[in-house]
């Protein structure tokens, strides 16, 4: 799990902060940079950029306080904070547009897709085939599975319905399943056809 | 015939499912195996770890975003009525140009001209060209963005910088495969968006001079 969970310690740094106390930004901070950057790092493979995203999320909330109306989690707040900011960078079209031109120049992207064939030999672990999934499976397994979110909430981030989340959830088990199984030196080409 | 995946998922997570499925499961190996698989799988992908420590600089970039925003917040909040006027002001001046400026009609996808196979004006690329180096000489003109941007400045602003940027990438395409209709549309899109690009970030501009 990545731990967005509310606890004493962050609603007194929340009341504090709003109070205008200053180092209470740094306690919400410390409190939820974990949860935060792992789940950046789960929906987005390149770290560097899910750095990015976390810190753009640090901003967004410490600006935005007044914004939280204290009606649910103030840590499920975040973290919806932090899965629309990676939301937004997985749709963005000159992310996509990069992906395309290092597909070009064969460049090894650190955000592996499922077009992406592991090199031979390569042990995968689970941190590894996860990094294989499309994004889209990626996300809603990663949402479903951790964060706990339903089909529904899912197929709704996705500007889709239910189904869209239940069946990319058994597509990311399947694949997880089938990358788990074989190592690199056994899968010998990745079925982007279906008579591959 | 067994369980799919789908079925075994939602067993896994207590969505109903058909009792014929339920009890085949219960009663074929294969089907149970795979099932607890799936419920071990989604305890592995919970225990991965969390990660690693951030660097050292994080809290204070941060830190030093959030109380230049707060900083810029509270100035503005004496301008409001004057930055809403500047900024009604601006829409209807880029609204007058887009009027009479020639050549800038809705945009039309590259993929439309692509169909048509005919291009849709008189306009030469080179003219085009020109009028989008004359339009990246005005913005590198212009004073540098501020560290803390206004929302309704900035969201578009960005976006318009995406797209320019998706252009570049689309006209390297259209050159490389010697399509002349679509660059000359890729061309037109991108004037288009460097006028829109520009005359946002005159508004902005004009907010940080106030």
């Amino acid at each position: 799990m990545t731990g967005f969970a509310d606890s004493e310690l962050l609603f007194d740094a929340l009341r504090r902060a709003r109070a205008g106390e200053r180092r209470a930004y740094a306690d919400i901070y410390r409190l939820l940079e974990r949860p935060v950057r792992t789940l950046a790092r789960r929906l987005v493979s390149r770290a560097a950029v899910a750095e990015d995203l976390a810190q753009d999320v640090f901003v967004e909330v410490l600006t935005s306080l007044g914004q939280y109306d204290g009606r649910g989690s103030f840590a499920g707040w975040v973290r919806s904070i932090t899965v629309r900011k990676c939301l937004m960078h997985l749709r963005s079209p000159w992310r996509r547009g990069r992906q395309w031109i290092e597909s070009l120049d064969g460049e090894q992207s650190f955000e592996p897709g499922e077009s992406r064939a592991p090199s031979s030999g390569e042990a995968l672990d689970l941190e590894r085939a996860l990094g294989q999934l499309g994004d889209t499976a990626r996300v809603v397994v990663w949402l479903h599975d951790v964060e706990g979110y339903t089909h529904v909430e899912i197929g709704a981030l996705l500007g889709g319905t239910a189904s869209l989340s239940k069946s990319q959830l058994a597509r990311a088990h399947a694949r997880l399943r089938e990358l788990l199984e074989n190592d690199g030196a056994k899968i010998s080409c990745m079925p982007v056809s279906t008579s591959c | 015939m067994h369980a799919s995946v789908d079925q075994l998922l939602s067993l896994r997570d207590g969505a109903p499912v058909g009792a014929g499925i339920r009890e085949h499961v219960r009663d074929c190996p294969h089907c149970s195996t795979r099932l607890a698989d799936a419920t071990r799988m989604r305890e592995r992908l919970r225990a991965l770890p969390v990660a690693p420590e951030p660097a050292d600089d994080a809290w204070t970039s941060i830190e030093a975003l959030v109380a230049s925003i707060h900083r810029r917040r509270r100035r503005m909040a004496g301008l409001a009525p004057l930055a809403a006027a500047a900024s009604v002001a601006a829409l209807a001046v880029f609204a007058a140009m887009r009027w009479v400026e020639p050549g800038t009609s809705a945009p039309q996808s590259a993929a439309t001209v692509a169909s048509t196979a005919s291009p849709a004006s008189d306009e030469q690329l080179a003219v085009l060209q020109a009028r989008s180096q004359a339009l990246e000489a005005m913005l590198a003109a212009m004073p540098a963005r501020p560290a803390v941007e206004r929302a309704a400045t900035s969201v578009p602003i960005e976006s318009l910088e995406a797209q320019v940027q998706w252009l570049d990438h689309q006209l390297t395409v259209a050159d490389a495969d010697g399509r002349v209709p679509q660059a000359q549309q890729l061309w037109r899109d991108r004037v288009e968006v460097m006028n829109s690009l520009v005359q946002l970030r005159y508004v902005e501009a004009q907010h940080i001079a106030n």
